[in-house]
């Protein structure tokens, strides 16, 4: 009796180590979290994917066929196929008990052939082919109209078609082109983040250069032709301010890529991921970063240290051992060739 | 990975009026193309289950009233379109011949060799067969913590379960995933 509750308690124990950081090993938690190392990277859903399925939703497109849709129509086929079988079977089965129902009423003499024929030309004929065609390949467009309620679907091709109307006139949501924002909105928007900027880097007031932010948000929300900018300033205060976490949160959010300023952002991802226990996702960063035609700046130097710390907990040793190694070869001075060249005596 | 950091509804206009589905794809499709991608498994199409989801989206978003966060209901979508891909997946293996065996939606890091990405392909298909026999619930749990990196209290408040029961079914998902382990491991051996 006690077992179940001691169970029970221990599920309730928050779990704090993942598998996926467990270093490799033979037990069965380390080949687990191998398997799932595996599995944990995703192709990143970058700006050209971004732009695409964008485009899509903004763009009259008719709608899928939904999954009932199918579902109706492969019931419809399965029902009409079962329905021919069954008959077919019943057919075969009664006709030898019609005959023999048949046999014992009295017939005239001169007509036993047509009661053969018809007590065995009936079981022997073929089955009939059930009146539906083959079940669909559910990978090809259906050929059955999609049972869309017209006045809905027409509805909805209208109102994609439609103009923007204001907020007041149309109670649904309608997908609008991001509203290009006139010169005097643009204007408005860049003084906003040159205040926030100089506050943050001149007068290193970070708290005072969120606000701004705040304002640039509540002024223009997400659909400022500066969002990308505004972003990278709030990240850089919310650092500043060592609010780690709402700087990871907004990172997590970003689709960056190595190039230009996204590296400064794909560092300082990888960092606080790695900070975090995230080891997996802060390697995939610093992997990105440390492509082969990278330059030996301050960014790759962090990446090739941040890499190897990562390596090292993770229990990837040799690769850990390699980012060191690449690390003193190409940044001798740098800030963390102490930390490397103890971490390689170790 | 944690949760992007708005949690009100992005408008057109700022914080007041009409949610504005644009804004919303903006700020939330990266994420959510991540939660599509790791619970639906190898061979989803992404671009088109973010399509999907965001039209469902754009359909309900008239009955979204702010009870909830707007990750935590961009997410429940996210959920529910990725398990209707996994029924069709799922009916599609009846099919050979429109069944497509490709695996998309990874990547490899760069310094992987093509006998080492085809390892890693596999793994990633032996890890969500694994997952596919388990309960839907315990699923989700272990592929948000383990996969996509969250924390427990960040799982709860993206599925709306308490914390206590993110943990029971932690610790089943992982129970039940070491038996499935040991099963292949016996068949493979």
């Amino acid at each position: 009796m006690k077992q179940p509750r001691e169970t029970h308690v221990d599920e309730r124990t928050p779990i704090r180590e993942r598998w996926i950081a467990q270093p490799p090993g033979a037990s069965d938690e380390a080949v687990a979290g191998a398997l799932l190392r595996s599995a944990a990277m995703v192709r990143p859903f970058g700006g050209k994917e971004l732009a695409e399925v964008g485009a899509r939703l903004r763009s009259k497109e008719r709608f899928r066929p939904r999954p009932l849709v199918w579902q109706l129509a492969i019931a419809a086929c399965l029902v009409l196929f079962g329905s021919a079988l069954s008959a077919a079977v019943l057919y075969v089965l009664r006709a030898p008990t019609r005959s023999q129902q048949e046999l014992p009423v009295a017939q005239p003499a001169s007509k036993p052939v047509r009661h053969a024929s018809l007590g065995t030309a009936r079981p022997t004929a073929p089955i009939p082919p059930p009146a539906t065609d083959p079940l669909p390949e559910p990978a090809v467009t259906p050929a059955l109209p999609a049972p869309v309620r017209p006045s809905r679907a027409v509805a909805i091709r209208e109102k994609l078609a439609a103009p923007v109307q204001p907020a007041s006139a149309s109670p649904e949501p309608t997908l609008a082109p991001v509203p290009a924002a006139g010169p005097s909105s643009l204007a408005q928007e860049s003084r906003l983040l040159a205040r926030a900027l100089a506050k943050l880097r001149q007068e290193g007031d970070a708290e005072q250069a969120l606000a701004i932010l705040d304002e640039h948000r509540a002024e223009f929300g997400a659909s400022g032709a500066l969002l990308p900018e505004a972003n990278a300033t709030r990240i850089e205060a919310l650092l500043r301010m060592g609010r780690y976490s709402q700087a990871l949160a907004l990172l997590d959010a970003q689709a960056l890529i190595a190039n230009g300023a996204g590296r400064e952002m794909l560092v300082a991802r990888a960092e606080l991921r790695a900070d975090k226990g995230r080891r997996v996702s802060a390697l995939h960063d610093f992997d990105l970063l440390l492509r082969a035609d990278a330059p030996a700046d301050s960014v790759v130097e962090r990446a090739l240290y941040g890499r190897a710390v990562c390596r090292g907990k993770v229990g990837s040793w040799i690769g850990a051992r390699n980012d060191f190694e690449r690390y003193l070869a190409t940044f001798p001075d740098g800030k963390f060739a102490d930390k490397a060249r103890a971490a390689m005596k170790q | 990975m944690s949760l992007p950091n708005s949690d009100s509804m992005p408008t057109a206009d700022g914080s007041s009026g009409v949610p504005n589905l644009e804004a919303l794809y903006r700020a939330h499709a990266p994420t959510v193309a991540r939660w599509a991608a790791k619970l639906s498994g190898p061979g989803a199409d992404i671009e088109d289950l973010v399509h999907e989801i965001f039209l469902v989206a754009r359909r309900r978003l008239p009955e979204f009233r702010g009870d909830a966060k707007v990750t935590t209901w961009l997410y429940r979508i996210t959920e529910r379109v990725a398990l209707d891909h996994r029924r069709k997946d799922r009916f599609r293996r009846w099919f050979p011949l429109a069944r497509q065996i490709e695996i998309e939606g990874t990547i490899s890091p760069p310094h992987l060799t093509p006998v080492d990405e085809l390892e890693r392909r596999q793994s990633t298909e032996t890890v969500y067969r694994m997952l596919d026999r388990m309960p839907d619930k315990y699923r989700t749990v272990l592929i948000l913590f383990e996969l996509e990196e969250l924390s427990g209290e960040e799982i709860a408040a993206l599925t709306g379960l308490k914390l206590a029961t993110i943990w029971v079914h932690l610790h089943r998902a992982r129970e039940r995933f070491l038996v499935e382990m040991r099963r292949v491991s016996r068949r493979s051996t």
